[in-house]
């Protein structure tokens, strides 16, 4: 994955770097508004993570020139400001995910993951399948091994957004966002207990656990398996 | 010097310079209503006259000009005639005047016309007007103007006294207007000057008057007690904060002295580290987010939010947590029921509320969710079976790092009402602690917001 970071700490930014690239992707820094902005329209990115606040030219205003020419290019949001609909505001200009300062670096990992691997498909499958899962969405039933398991409306929707980034880190942030709808720092262990149970609904009678934990980071469903 | 830098005394100046040129040009269209003009009117009388007096000299001489003179001074005129009437030479031919310049000099004059009459000396003025006559015979004729000669003198008088006393009385009474109004507003000063200096505790004394000086005294005194608390608050807070955070992270640098001691000890102080370092931060975020949500004074993001909703959710979201504390978490939500308000902070609010109701609750306790209209107003609450909070301590509840005695040994940062506190003040919305019997009962109450469906997309 070719991502451009537009970050001016620049020790933030080698860390950014330094993960990004462990994971094997492509990056390009540019710490200055102006220069992030000439590379956006030089290269094509899969991902730009673009901080809020930049020298010389503000980081909503870069989105928004980037959007102006029609690029669709996937933005994730830093931001350290105190504003209260700082969220809102980067979401109206154009940007796909808000993640506000400080974040843990496993979240940024995950949410870049997911952004970047997006496809613009307009229409999502309305069956999916993976490892051995089958989910009807319309249906909204669900079997493994052909074995039929029954879940609350919640429980469902924990697993489609799980199988829908089959093979990504899915964090407990992204689940409250995408399942709930809302967006806050949990703190607390609620999600967890939401995922253990949707876990022992679906491992029961079978040997190996569909949803993994990834320590520090969140959940993930293998591709494999 | 100072009291000519005080604008009260500028101010008073001018009004003197004011009042003083009103009074003159008051004085001065009196002088001419009252003197001048009855003056001009008599000098002109004077001329007529003495243009037909000339004319019968010119005609019949002394002797028809005598007669006429004489009968002229018995005339009962309010203004009494004088005349003299003299030959070449200088002699009197008839005069009724005790005096005159020997010889012509101008031809208006002011002569003193005093007349003995029944005994009693009476003082008269008289304006007079010198006519030479054909062959240097001279006419003098005259008209009493006594009343205005008198009236002049008074008005002269009156005005060299009253001008000069009405400038210093003013003056004076500019100096000590200035002196008083100079010396509540040095109290000011003095006390602005104070606040400066790092006194906070400085006030501007109050007279009793109730003046425009004491209502201003009174409201800088009563933001002087909001800046004063406001800044005893921000101490406070960071005072709590230095102390609180000195724990988690002395328990950091000891983990990773430990480490650095025995680096094969490895994991266990490493897991204890990052507990901490996570403690930190969280203490972090939640001071950061109650400051945000303080500083927020504008309410631009609020949209309308259906708490029916948002609180079957918080109560969705909850319940695996209250089942694995072997708790029943019950709700009893009326529906449709919404406000206008941030739908994130809304919900981190009920979730904290929901959170210390389990974290508190002992296993098998009952923890009640209820959302209803009570007198017009959306009355959330939640009521738990746990300690509750003593009444001395449900005040503080919602102070930064403020812990009730009763909840020591349960692991918490003391913030998480604080946030809620925070939520509920920037929603203009109340929060109250109650027993519940046993237990804790918080009552939120939102403003209701019961307009028809607004649709923007």
């Amino acid at each position: 994955m070719h991502v451009l970071l537009i970050e001016d700490d620049a020790r933030l930014a080698a860390f950014i770097t330094k993960a990004l690239r462990e994971e094997g992707h492509l990056v390009d820094h540019r710490s200055d508004g102006k220069d992030g902005l000439l590379q956006a329209s030089l290269e094509s990115y899969d991902l730009i993570i673009l901080d809020r606040m930049l020298p010389s030219v503000d980081g909503l205003k870069i989105l928004q020139t980037i959007r102006a020419t029609g690029d669709l290019t996937p933005v994730l949001i830093l931001s350290a400001l105190g504003d209260l609909d700082e969220r809102v505001k980067g979401l109206r200009a154009g940007g796909d995910d808000y993640l506000p300062k400080p974040f843990a670096l496993s979240e940024l990992l995950a949410r870049a993951e997911v952004l970047g691997r997006r496809r613009p498909a307009p229409d999502e499958p309305a069956r999916i399948s993976i490892a051995g899962l089958d989910l009807d969405v319309v249906g909204r039933t669900v079997s493994r091994a052909g074995r039929r398991i029954e879940l609350t409306n919640r429980e469902f929707r924990i697993l489609e957004f799980l199988a829908r980034n089959a093979g990504r880190i899915v964090t407990r942030s992204m689940l409250l966002e995408h399942v709930w709808d809302y967006h806050f720092d949990p703190q607390t262990n609620i999600i967890d207990q939401h995922v253990s149970r949707l876990r022992q609904k679906l491992d029961r009678g079978f040997e190996t656990s569909l949803v993994e934990t990834v320590r520090g980071a969140g959940y993930t469903i293998r591709r494999s398996g | 010097m100072k009291l000519f830098g005080s604008l009260s005394f500028r101010l008073a100046l001018i009004y003197a310079g004011l009042f003083t040129v009103s009074v003159s040009l008051l004085g001065g269209l009196y002088f001419w209503a009252a003197i001048a003009r009855p003056l001009g009117q008599v000098r002109e009388q004077l001329a007529q006259e003495g243009e037909a007096l000339s004319a019968v000299y010119r005609r019949g001489g002394a002797d028809a000009l005598a007669p006429l003179l004489e009968r002229r001074a018995g005339d009962p005129s309010p203004r009494l005639a004088y005349h003299a009437l003299l030959r070449p030479d200088g002699s009197v031919v008839t005069s009724n005047l005790p005096s005159w310049p020997r010889s012509f000099t101008t031809r208006w004059l002011r002569i003193e016309a005093d007349v003995a009459r029944e005994g009693d000396e009476d003082e008269y003025e008289a304006l007079a007007l010198d006519l030479p006559l054909e062959g240097e015979a001279r006419l003098l004729i005259g008209r009493d103007i006594e009343d205005l000669d008198e009236l002049e003198e008074g008005v002269r008088e009156t005005l060299v006294w009253l001008l000069p006393a009405l400038a210093l009385l003013t003056l004076a009474g500019g100096a000590l207007m200035s002196r008083a109004i100079g010396r509540r507003i040095d109290a000011m000063t003095a006390t602005a000057r104070r606040v400066i200096a790092g006194d906070l505790s400085g006030r501007i004394p109050r007279g009793r008057a109730g003046d425009d000086f004491d209502r201003l005294a009174e409201t800088l005194n009563l933001m002087l007690d909001r800046i004063e608390a406001s800044l005893e608050a921000v101490r406070r807070v960071s005072d709590s904060v230095a102390h609180e955070l000195r724990t988690p992270l002395s328990r950091l640098k000891a983990s990773l002295i430990e480490l650095e001691a025995e680096p094969e000890a490895g994991a266990e102080p490493l897991r204890r580290a990052i507990e901490e370092a996570d403690r930190l931060q969280s203490i972090f975020d939640s001071l950061l987010r109650i400051s945000r949500i303080e500083a927020s004074r504008h309410a631009a993001a609020f949209e309308r939010v259906d708490l029916s909703e948002l609180m079957l959710d918080a109560v969705d979201y909850y319940q695996p947590a209250a089942e694995a504390k072997g708790q029943r978490l019950t709700a009893s939500v009326a529906p449709g029921l919404e406000t206008r308000g941030d739908r994130d902070l809304l919900f981190q609010a009920v979730s904290n509320l929901l959170d210390n109701a389990i974290k508190y609750t002992p296993a098998g306790g009952l923890v009640a969710v209820s959302v209803g209209l009570v007198a017009g107003e959306i009355l959330v609450a939640i009521s738990d079976t746990g300690p509750g909070i003593a009444p001395e301590h449900r005040e503080k509840v919602a102070e930064r790092f403020f812990r009730a005695p009763s909840v020591e040994g349960v692991p918490g940062l003391g913030l998480g009402l604080s946030v809620v506190q925070a939520i509920a003040a920037y929603h203009r919305s109340h929060l109250r602690f109650e027993s519940a019997d046993p237990g804790l009962r918080v009552e939120w109450r939102l403003p209701r917001d019961d307009r028809p469906e607004e649709r923007t997309d």
